[in-house]
């Protein structure tokens, strides 16, 4: 079965989702009025106290310290209905702008996580393959000098080349280039970048710690992975990048509803 | 009209909610799949390769950190340590040149999220008019939302914070934060690629005095949303202990503590009695030993190796004690000599090996790190681009190195006296959660100033030079024990395979030195500082007893060096000549590279800002690297066999 076109608007799902929640709402009525002057702290609410206290200490609250959980808690309520009893939530700017952030915040959200299915982000890969390419891998050899000269006299020479003593690995095979960079510093892996798999050796190349006579045995640019292998990473940063704009997408279908006029 | 529109929104809000709990992913199954692609990454036989990480990063999380302006959560902290771009909360764009292999974001358990609340609160729900003028304070300006954390702070530290802000119910907004931020940080960890380990941090501070910990898991998901993390004020230390040991009876996973900045603890982080001053028993040595394994050693608020006072003859113990030495955290009680014992590293070490001839344990027995604790999400050490240690002092804040920096309200300490903070290097067999939280446990980690240079050291005896001309790494691990081991002391002197490599993108090496304490049999200890191999030693030849200077090639008008001086590799076998048997003692590495600038240097080039005498004279340093120590001791008698 296909469902028509317009099912699959997110924005249907909102009100579809919004109107369902309108009849529950009605049905089983107002769940708490907040301006009633009758606290009831159930046993539910009770073990969601003592549970959140279990969490924190490691064991669980004893008596007292159970009670005076639910003071606490009971405190605060009373405070709470009273200040929207005086109308304190009203023409605080503050919580005028809190309210205004959370609508953000739930915009967002429920643009963002209507899950992207594989197409949304199969195409974020493909506009994007630089960001999820694997790094190019090297296979070589090296001989390490301390000057330059050396190296380049060296290489003149021929022959069997000995280099000098340092704790670098005299031979690396199929090393993604992080590693290289990370081990030989960013200059040798940017020299490796240009140069051409051979038989011979090449150089002398500079890295972090001196010069280098290079047999490059190797050398693969990173693959763009099919989606399966980096859809973690994909949806993270497609999720990222996009959070703002879905943000503004969300204010947009509620500021749709409004007529605005702004006097001169 | 209005009434019914309001209900609308209200509706849609609702529903918004609804749907985003409903559709989103369920992090317990990604756990599961997490668990797998951790598992299908190939390990090497012994630790190969070093990875760097942070292990001490806040977010807009932290209470202190959101004070002082920082509006980065852990989603922007994640991706600037894998290396992307990301734009500060000054609206600086960001990028680290070379990518971290691992992150622990420790926001403080305390007040989390606390000032968030406090700033968005309506301010006639604050019953307290210092929460009243906070409140004020954090939403009137950048300057004033400093001051007030500042002042909050100090009130943390002497335990005047207003009740309501201690006790808000603050089980329910921690709940919703932690949870959400290890749902983050599962999708971001990539086993073999990228490690981002849960954590937070404990941050008991009597008196002002520092006793934080940095708190980390070993576990996903699954494990650690099933507790919240442990408030630090108004609690022992024991209590921390107790809560990481009930984690890891119910859960089955694993967590260690971190203490950090002992420099600013006056005499608390490692006292020689327990934490309420009765004697040291063998079951606190026991706890103590097996839940802090490792310390963090240097930081953006000073190093904590060792203090010139403790170490009259190491010539390299003043590094970060400027400013940090005048007090505690928020400097409201001054530090006194005696109280140096209990605030450095070095002296610690020899405390444990004293401590341990009393109680046959040894409670300081812990590998070092380093790390940054930067408050502005961004995970970076480097001098070269140093972005600040809270929002308030990232580089848009142009004379930042000479202004006060007032972490309390009594005394200043001046923006020079910040490092630019260090990073923590671990030797492990691959990176995977699992892999980086067991080097943390067997102590193969050590620390940096910042710059990563690599190095390996193993103890065993009979070493000798030509290993180096095989595969010594792989002789190391089989004939001896690598950083962070025990050696049984065999009845002669000890040798140590040492190879440092310089950071490849960094400066050169003035030289390596192997630090050794020891115990003696009246309980009293002792330490020496070796140098052991250097640069140039045809040319630098000892002059009464000491190594010459390596010089400095630091061109103060243009904040340049060059690498003219020193080496890029320095490696050796020593011998311990002063070998007592029987005697316990600990070793333990000390880099140094050559003299370079540091991030005020950088700053009075960049910005064109004239540093005040003393940030000038401070401007140049050796960066550093310490090992963790390897411990020689009797041979432990053999466990007795046990029914299997």
């Amino acid at each position: 079965m296909t469902l028509p076109g317009w099912t699959k608007e997110p924005l249907v799902h909102f009100l579809a989702a919004g109107g369902l929640l309108f009849a529950l709402f009605a049905w089983i009525g107002e769940p708490v009025d907040p301006s009633g002057r009758s606290i009831t702290v159930g046993k539910e609410e009770q073990a969601r106290i003592a549970l959140q206290w279990e969490l924190t200490n490691g064991r669980p609250p004893t008596d007292a310290e159970l009670a005076a959980q639910i003071d606490r808690y009971v405190r605060d309520e009373v405070l709470y209905r009273e200040a929207l009893r005086m109308g304190l939530d009203r023409d605080d700017a503050v919580v005028r702008q809190r309210m205004a952030s959370k609508m953000d915040y739930l915009a967002a959200s429920a643009a963002e996580t209507a899950r992207p299915d594989d197409s949304v982000l199969q195409d974020w890969l493909e506009q994007h393959p630089t960001r999820f390419a694997d790094d190019a891998r090297f296979g070589f050899e090296q001989l390490y000098f301390a000057e330059r000269g050396k190296a380049g006299a060296a290489l003149a020479a021929g022959g069997q080349i000995k280099g000098e003593t340092i704790s670098l690995p005299a031979k690396e095979r199929d090393a993604p280039r992080n590693e290289v960079s990370a081990r030989f510093g960013e200059d040798f892996a940017a020299a490796l970048d240009q140069l051409d798999p051979g038989p011979n050796w090449q150089g002398p190349v500079q890295s972090g710690f001196g010069w280098h006579l290079v047999r490059l045995t190797e050398k693969q640019t990173g693959e763009v992975p099919p989606l399966a292998e980096v859809r973690q990473q994909v949806e993270n940063d497609w999720r990222s990048a996009t959070a703002e704009a879905r943000r503004e997408e969300g204010y947009h279908i509620l500021r749709e509803a409004y007529d605005v006029r702004i006097e001169k | 009209m209005k009434k019914i529109l309001g209900i609308g929104l209200l509706v849609l809000a609702v529903a918004a909610g609804g749907w985003w709990i409903f559709l989103r992913d369920n992090p317990e199954g990604a756990a599961a799949k997490l668990a797998e692609a951790e598992a299908a990454v190939p390990l090497t036989d012994y630790p190969e390769r070093v990875y760097w990480g942070d292990t001490h990063l806040h977010t807009s999380v932290s209470f202190d950190a959101y004070g002082f302006g920082n509006r980065l959560g852990a989603e922007d902290a994640l991706r600037f340590a894998m290396g992307e771009e990301v734009t500060s909360t000054t609206g600086v764009k960001a990028k680290l040149a070379r990518p971290l292999d691992f992150l622990v974001i420790s926001d403080h358990s305390d007040g989390m999220g606390a000032l968030q609340r406090l700033a968005e609160a309506p301010r006639l729900l604050l019953r307290d008019p210092a929460m009243q003028k906070w409140h004020d304070m954090l939403n009137e300006s950048p300057q004033e939302s400093l001051k007030a954390t500042s002042e909050i702070i100090a009130a943390a530290a002497a335990g005047t914070l207003p009740d309501q802000m201690l006790n808000a119910d603050d089980t329910g907004p921690t709940r919703d934060l932690w949870t959400e931020h290890l749902a983050t940080i599962d999708r971001y960890d990539r086993p073999g690629k990228f490690t981002a380990l849960a954590g937070f941090e404990y941050s008991l501070l009597p008196d002002g005095n520092n006793l934080h910990r940095v708190v980390m898991f070993r576990d996903g998901f699954d494990r650690t949303n099933r507790v919240l993390p442990f408030p630090g004020l108004n609690t022992k230390v024991e209590d921390l202990w107790a809560y990481m040991e009930a984690y890891e009876k119910s859960t089955g996973g694993q967590v260690l503590a971190m203490p950090h900045n002992s420099n600013m603890s006056n005499g608390l982080m490692f006292e020689t009695t327990m934490s309420d001053g009765s004697p040291m028993t063998a079951e606190y040595a026991r706890r103590r030993a097996s839940h802090e394994p490792v310390v963090e050693a240097t930081q953006i608020k000073g190093d904590s190796e060792t203090h010139p006072f403790l170490s009259p003859n190491d010539e390299f113990a003043g590094f970060g004690k400027a400013g940090w030495q005048i007090g505690n955290l928020d400097a409201s009680h001054p530090t006194t000599d005696e109280m140096q014992g209990g605030n450095y590293i070095r002296e610690a070490l020899k405390r444990g090996l004293s401590l341990e001839q009393q109680l046959g344990v040894n409670p300081y027995a812990f590998g070092l790190i380093g790390s940054t604790d930067s408050h502005t999400s961004l995970a970076t050490g480097d001098e070269d681009k140093f972005f600040g240690k809270h929002t308030g002092n990232e580089p848009s804040a142009k004379d930042r190195a000479n202004t006060p920096q007032n972490l309390g309200t009594r005394q200043g300490r001046f923006g020079w006296n910040y490092l630019a903070g260090g990073y923590a290097a671990a030797w492990a067999r691959g990176n995977t959660r699992a892999e980086i939280f067991d080097a943390f446990k067997r102590r193969e980690v050590y620390a940096t100033t910042g710059p990563r240079m690599m190095v390996r050291v193993f103890g065993g005896f009979g070493f000798t030079p030509d290993m180096f001309d095989g595969d010594w790494v792989k002789a190391g691990y089989a004939r001896g024990v690598p950083m962070g081991g025990n050696l049984a002391d065999e009845g002669k002197a000890p040798s140590f395979l040492i190879s440092a490599l310089k950071d490849p993108d960094g400066a050169h090496l003035d030289r390596v030195q192997v630090v050794k304490g020891w115990v003696n049999p009246d309980g009293t200890t002792g330490e020496k500082v070796y140098d052991v191999v250097w640069s140039d030693m045809a040319k630098r030849k000892l002059a009464g007893g000491k190594v010459p200077s390596v010089g400095d090639t630091v061109d103060r008008a243009k904040a340049t060096y060059t690498n003219t001086i020193g080496a890029p590799e320095l490696r050796t076998v020593w011998t311990d000549p002063d070998y007592r048997a029987g005697q316990s003692a600990f070793y333990y590495v000390r880099v140094l590279e050559i003299p370079t600038p540091r991030w005020t240097l950088f700053d009075a080039v960049r910005f064109g800002i004239k540093l005040s005498a003393d940030a000038l004279a401070d401007a140049v340093a050796q960066e550093r690297a310490y090992t963790s120590p390897i411990w020689l001791g009797p041979a432990k008698a053999p466990k007795p066999a046990t029914q299997g």
